[in-house]
């Protein structure tokens, strides 16, 4: 699912005059407009308005609003054809008691760790490695990120066919040095493994060259200190490239939460041919995530206001997890 | 003492860096293997045969079937026709994105006017929010002026995303200098003539980003035009694609062969225009500095 | 990619061009309102019709209607939904609708067209009335023309029947293979003869048939949960013992296409599997047979044509439908796609009556007509796939990670009738 990428520079600003608390509240431009008698009338500013107006009608009438009239139809009983019926609660009431639906929360969370730590420590460590060598550099950063350019249909419909339990070319290269074919695509958690995989390997480029970006701005100056303290590579890499880019972590952390747990058509494609569990998130459900959960209730079972209390009910669920993540990476910039 | 042998090659010239340097390429080409593979076999199971490709073990040689699978993908979809309606929407999309955000981001990265605060607080709180709350009403929304089907319905959602103006408020706050900006007012250009002529030019290299990025995900995207484009005549590639994949028995090279098709005109497109995509995305943090 | 101003100048024209062009396109289509429309549009899905007989169509209703058709992929139900939902020009004027998602479109009957007032009830002997009734309101409302449906049958490879040393005559194995107990017998010895090999593919293909071959199923026709009683447990009994005695090959992915040919025996399903089959496993033509199911016929898929309330032309939609679907045509519907007639009529004539080469030349229809004339008449609620999903998603479960079966049993009863209960089920 590809929600919009906050990327780099949000965060790369942060540490321009080299490591410094992290501020995420955007530093304050002095208006151009300063030279000016300060008190003016709101319609005074009607160019500033103007400018941003296309976006805000757009926002209003495809966002804001949505997400509102979403909320509503959690309240309601709709089969997208009939009359909508008020039913107060009790959609909640069912997800409460639903294991399915728990189940999906559960499926989700574990995708996400599974891809998001290799996917962010790997990018870490790629960076690094990419930000010392001085040839093919160009090559290296369009070849790492051209899995981001692909499209989730190809890689899941790619995957299914690699990870195949029958005729994959991983179950083959196993049988090759004679380990047993491994049960991929069927088994609980190798169908998370599988998921996850397909996950890191189109994000891991991505968040390269966010951290790259913060790389090159740490000034030379800051290492040559380091050097001259005595720091070796690893000290340096942990007490100074990363506390420099914390911001940036986080900022990574906190997109690639909102992104992961938004996982739908990885599952969705890798199982379509599947006839008797189609959209179900394959065997044992093992990769019915929330989103997939989702639409699998309100488009086609036809419950829409099921589907729309499931939404808010994961809402919360990731402004939870973000608030937590965000708290972790600042505690850990104090100590 | 080695500090900088890892980050900083060029300045360790002093020690012996040359076996460093070359784990650090073996790495990096390991790297480089793993997320170009895929591509690779991609295109040795769309010159293969279905037969071919469910042996097992599998065939690992390119095969001499390309054609004839290019051929079966072209008889089960509408490939032009679909890839035509994808670049549409996506030209459309991404043009509109340049436009409307940087307009908003100048404003909101150059000036202080009364509620500036909330309304960019706002997006914020919004880009947290998963896109499926709003796919509901959207579709309703949709069906009331009667878009459903149409492939403008994909873009106006597309353009309600944030990403944009965070992007480029953050490249014009630190990439466009004040002083310019006052000196221009100073030689009586208003608003709209200082986004003109000065933060248009110095942004480019954010443009550029932005513009790849907008355009990939239209064209990328799935989950919205499954739900919407009803129509037949009206299918993106991305749907197109998955319905390759629907079914009890697949034909697999088929399948691979449009998997190729699809992905690579991106591919080439991206890899032409790479290298300022990718100084895009640098660069913002080096001006900054 | 550097962008100049003129360059985003020139493509925000070039933009708005297109984008001017591409509104345009859309609202080609015919305004509603008027019951006498010359252009047509008809909904499909790939091999749901002939597309030969759908050509035919059109060049014989060419002087008074432009029939264009669609074939729509992906999930055909929810697009229907929401096209019906959102309305306007965009419905289409003839619709398939798939025969597991009719019943879930019924309380919604007033969205499509009451055949019977077109002549439908004139000719509706010439369908098989389990099919009719299947999209018909309580109150008589015909939403749906049956175009095929699908009578199960076993497929079995009839060489490796013989190398078993078990008879491999259609006669002799379907009265072996009698009840489920007989069958999973056979299986028994076929297993102990040709190590490797399994029966059925998963426990859901097993479910599924047994639960069609009775009468009642999820949710009764007073709206009440009933998937917990005993004729849907000895149905779930039916699959567990398939597992139980190691029959099940326990295939939920793609691998059976690579295992039809090799490791699977046999393989139950609709009359429509054979093509599967036969695409699937082309290199063992001539080895396969069929004959009738283990426990008596049940239906699988089965598709609907109807006409939305929008439709533009009712009359002649009404006369296309019944062109395209008569007894004629769909005999050759059946020659050209293998799509199995709802008209019995269609059964005796030579279109269906030839041997089958990829069957060793026996004449199939001797097992399919039979069964489809046999199937019995169950009612199927609206919510009832909704319901039905909990039960096939715990045996996925009993099969992937070794979930105990009477556990899953209780987990697919209490989803069930929660799921139930969401829709509106007491």
């Amino acid at each position: 699912m590809s929600s919009p990428p906050v990327t780099g520079p949000a965060a790369v600003r942060e540490h321009r005059g080299g490591p410094g608390p992290a501020r995420f509240r955007p530093r304050r431009t002095p208006p151009a407009g300063a030279a000016r008698p300060a008190r003016r009338g709101v319609l005074s500013y009607w160019r500033q308005y103007l400018a941003i107006s296309p976006f805000y009608l757009i926002f209003t009438v495809f966002s804001f609003g949505p997400v509102f009239y979403s909320l509503y139809l959690a309240f309601q009983r709709y089969d997208g054809l009939g009359t909508k019926q008020f039913v107060g609660l009790q959609q909640f009431e069912f997800l409460w008691n639903d294991p399915v639906f728990w189940l999906s929360i559960r499926n989700t969370l574990v995708i996400w760790v599974l891809s998001t730590v290799p996917t962010l420590f790997g990018a870490l460590v790629l960076a690094t490695l990419l930000h010392s060598v001085r040839r093919f550099k160009g090559f290296y950063r369009i070849a790492l990120y051209v899995p981001n350019v692909t499209s989730i249909v190809a890689v899941a419909i790619f995957f299914g066919a690699v990870f195949s339990n029958d005729f994959g070319l991983v179950n083959a290269i196993l049988g090759v040095v004679g380990i047993d074919p491994v049960p991929w695509l069927s088994d609980p958690w190798l169908i998370k493994v599988v998921i996850a995989l397909l996950m890191a390997w189109m994000w891991t480029g991505y968040n390269m060259i966010i951290y790259l970006a913060g790389l090159q701005a740490i000034p030379q100056s800051v290492y040559e200190a380091a050097r001259i303290d005595g720091a070796g590579p690893v000290r340096t890499f942990f007490r100074i490239t990363i506390p420099i880019m914390r911001p940036i972590i986080l900022f990574t952390v906190v997109v690639s939460t909102i992104n992961g747990l938004q996982s739908f058509s990885e599952p969705q494609v890798l199982f379509a041919s599947n006839a008797a569990n189609q959209n179900l998130g394959g065997p044992g459900q093992a990769g019915l995530t929330t989103l997939l959960y989702f639409y699998q209730s309100a488009f086609l079972d036809n419950d829409y206001g099921y589907g729309a209390a499931i939404v808010w009910a994961f809402f919360v669920l990731i402004i939870v997890l973000v608030v937590i993540n965000w708290r972790i990476v600042q505690r850990g910039r104090k100590s | 003492m080695t500090a900088t042998a890892t980050t900083r090659p060029v300045k360790g010239a002093r020690r012996p860096r040359r076996p460093k340097g070359l784990g650090t390429h073996a790495l990096l080409v390991l790297a480089v293997v793993i997320s170009v593979f895929p591509f690779v076999w991609t295109i040795v199971m769309a010159t293969n045969t279905t037969r071919d490709i469910y042996q097992s073990p599998p065939k690992l040689t390119f095969g001499s079937h390309l054609l004839e699978n290019i051929r079966n993908v072209l008889d089960t979809i509408d490939f032009f026709g679909s890839m035509l309606n994808t670049v549409v929407v996506a030209c459309v999309t991404t043009v509109l994105v340049l436009f409307v955000d940087s307009l908003a981001a100048f404003a909101f990265a150059k000036f202080d006017f009364p509620g500036r605060k909330i309304l960019f607080g706002t997006l914020l709180v919004f880009m947290m929010l998963p896109l499926q709350l709003a796919v509901l009403p959207q579709f309703i929304l949709m069906s009331e002026v009667g878009w459903v089907g149409m492939l403008k319905a994909l873009v106006w959602p597309a353009l309600s995303n944030a990403f944009g103006i965070f992007w480029l408020r953050q490249y014009i706050e630190n990439g466009v200098p004040d002083e310019l900006l006052d000196a221009a007012r100073i030689d009586g250009a208003g608003f709209f003539r200082q986004y003109w002529n000065i933060a248009l030019p110095m942004i480019r290299p954010a443009m550029s980003f932005l513009a790849i990025y907008a355009f990939v995900g239209a064209w990328n995207d799935y989950v919205w035009p499954l739900i919407v484009l009803t129509n037949p005549d009206h299918v993106t590639l991305q749907v197109e694609l998955a319905q390759l994949n629907v079914g009890h028995n697949t034909d697999y090279s088929m399948v691979m062969a449009g998997v190729l098709m699809a992905s690579l005109p991106l591919v080439i497109v991206f890899s032409v225009f790479a290298r300022g995509f990718i100084a895009g995305a640098t660069e913002g943090a080096v001006q900054g500095t | 990619m550097d962008l100049s101003r003129r360059g985003f100048l020139q493509a925000a024209v070039f933009t708005a061009a297109a984008s001017g062009l591409t509104v345009a396109c859309g609202g080609g289509s015919e305004s509603g309102g008027t019951k006498n429309g010359k252009n047509l549009t008809m909904w499909y899905w790939g091999g749901a019709l002939s597309d030969k007989v759908v050509a035919e169509a059109k060049t014989h209703f060419k002087s008074r209607i432009k029939l264009t058709s669609a074939s729509i992929g992906g999930d055909f139900k929810q697009k229907l939904t929401t096209t019906l939902a959102a309305g306007g020009s965009s419905v289409p004027d003839i619709t398939g609708i798939k025969g597991e998602d009719i019943a879930s479109f019924l309380p919604n009957a007033d969205r499509f067209l009451d055949l019977n007032d077109l002549g439908f009830k004139k000719i509706s002997s010439q369908y098989l009335e389990w099919k009719t009734k299947l999209a018909q309101t309580k109150d008589g409302k015909q939403i749906g023309f049956p175009i095929d449906i699908g009578p199960t049958a076993l497929f079995y490879r009839a060489d490796l029947f013989d190398k078993a040393g078990l008879p491999d005559d259609p006669a002799k194995v379907a009265a072996e293979a009698k009840t489920w107990d007989d069958y999973f017998a056979l299986g028994t010895e076929l297993k102990k003869a040709l190590p490797g090999t399994f029966l059925v593919n998963n426990m859901g293909s097993v479910f599924n048939i047994a639960v069609g071959q009775g009468t009642k199923r999820f949710i009764d026709e007073d709206n009440h949960f009933i998937g917990d009683q005993d004729h849907i447990r000895a149905a779930w009994n039916t699959a567990i013992r398939a597992y139980r005695l190691g029959l099940d090959a326990k295939i939920n992915d793609q691998s059976w296409n690579s295992a039809v040919g090799k490791s699977l025996t046999t393989e139950l399903g609709a009359a429509w599997h054979a093509l599967d089959i036969e695409s699937a496993a082309p290199d063992t033509k001539g080895k396969w047979r069929v004959c009738a199911t283990p426990g008596g016929p049940a239906n699988q898929g089965g598709s609907y044509l109807t006409l939305p309330k929008q439709c533009r032309n009712p009359e002649e939609a009404f006369k296309i439908i019944s062109w395209i679907l008569s007894p004629d045509n769909n005999a050759k519907s059946f020659t050209d796609a293998a799509i199995f007639p709802a008209s019995a009529a269609s059964y005796a004539m030579p279109a269906m009556t030839g041997p089958d080469a990829f069957f060793g030349g026996q004449k199939i229809i001797e097992v399919f007509g039979p069964a489809a004339e046999a199937i019995p008449v169950s009612y199927e609620a609206p919510a009832d796939s909704a319901v039905m999903a909990p039960f096939m998603a715990e045996l996925t479960s009993i099969e992937a990670k070794g979930k105990k079966p009477d556990d899953a049993w209780k987990d697919a009863v209490s989803q069930a009738k929660q799921i139930a209960r969401r829709q509106g089920v007491s």
